[in-house]
């Protein structure tokens, strides 16, 4: 038994189809070069005129900077109140608009996949489709998150269909 | 490797370098982006399946990006130094997949190394090329931590419009028929 995680919803509460609201959050100027400065310097985060003259047609916040605030409003949202053991990866990942200085975002996360693990019992395996979108409700961001959760009992039978 | 599309070989392997994981700075990033307990708290990550406080796996790949933005920076003024006039990155449209293989713990060294796979000129952004990228990390034993397959955009070099673009082109800078047309040919 975990302490940190006994008192936490465990694979066995979560279902399919499960819709988590994030919360919001706002991207300042300051916000998008301080996160470029130190992760992804390239002239069109970091400076209007570069940015104004590039494919982005104005200051934007990196691709990784919607990515990392996005997992935070999940991280808050669920992934703390659940017993999760952490993401084997992403796939599909894609930026549909460049989030500009002062836009916000916001969205959903859908459970959209569920299965234990054959060779660890004592863990299910569940997939998490985000929907990030901006301030006037256009799609900004999409991936699915693979992570892992405890399974409260890994003593039930796992159905055949699991890996 | 800001390299102008044309000139870029495939399946060749770029080193780009490696970087020590701090407890200190894995708890920074914990707090700032994924705050979950094994990414904060070393006696409460104690607790999980992973046996001790690990680095998140977004603070791995954030720090391979920069090591790659460096790299594409450091080719520019490689090239600049020997009298060629170095190529243009765009922005990326996304990733196709990235895959967390182990954790990174307090003290490992993660080295990074960037692979073009494949190239591709745009259908939608004339002028610019998509490049199909693997970027993997391997920690000091050697242990793959990361594979990831990324997608980027990068200029043609050899790139003249062609005649019904440039006159698209020389028409919407005509007022007011610049906005329609834009409005028109959105897909």
């Amino acid at each position: 038994m975990n302490p940190v995680t006994a008192n936490r919803r465990h694979y066995e509460d979560l279902a399919i189809g499960e819709t988590i609201a994030l919360g919001r959050t706002q991207v300042t100027k300051d916000m998008i070069t301080t996160f470029a400065r130190e992760f992804d310097p390239f002239p069109f985060h970091l400076d209007e005129k570069a940015a104004k003259a590039s494919l982005l047609g104005g200051l934007a916040a990196s691709g990784w900077q919607t990515a990392a605030l996005s997992l935070r409003m999940l991280v808050d949202a669920f992934l703390s109140k659940i017993a999760s053991m952490g993401s084997f990866g992403f796939t599909e990942l894609k930026w549909k608009q460049p989030l500009m200085v002062d836009d916000t975002i916001t969205g959903t996360a859908t459970i959209t996949s569920m299965r234990r693990s054959k060779s660890h019992p004592d863990r299910g395996i569940i997939v998490i489709a985000f929907d990030i979108r901006n301030q006037r409700n256009e799609p900004v961001m999409s991936m699915n998150l693979t992570n892992l959760v405890e399974v409260r009992d890994p003593s039930a039978p796992i159905p055949e269909a699991a890996e | 490797m800001t390299r102008w599309f044309e000139d870029i070989t495939l399946d060749e392997i770029f080193p780009l370098g490696s970087y020590t994981f701090t407890a200190e700075e894995i708890i920074r990033f914990g707090k700032l982006y994924d705050p979950q307990y094994f990414h904060l708290d070393e006696a409460e990550a104690r607790e999980s399946h992973f046996g001790g406080l690990i680095a998140s796996g977004w603070h791995t790949v954030l720090v391979g990006h920069r090591k790659m933005v460096d790299a594409l920076f450091a080719e520019e003024d490689r090239l600049r130094a020997i009298g060629e006039e170095p190529g243009l990155s765009g922005p990326s449209p996304g990733v196709n997949r990235m895959d967390f293989k182990a954790p990174v713990r307090p003290g490992d060294v993660v080295t990074y190394t960037l692979k073009v796979t494949g190239k591709r000129r745009s259908n939608s952004i004339p002028g610019w090329g998509l490049l199909f990228n693997d970027l993997d990390a391997v920690n000091q034993n050697g242990e793959a931590v990361y594979h990831a397959e990324l997608v980027s955009f990068t200029k043609l070099r050899d790139y003249r419009p062609s005649f019904r673009l440039r006159l698209l082109m020389a028409l919407t800078r005509v007022p007011g028929l610049g906005q329609l047309l834009a409005s028109r040919s959105r897909p």
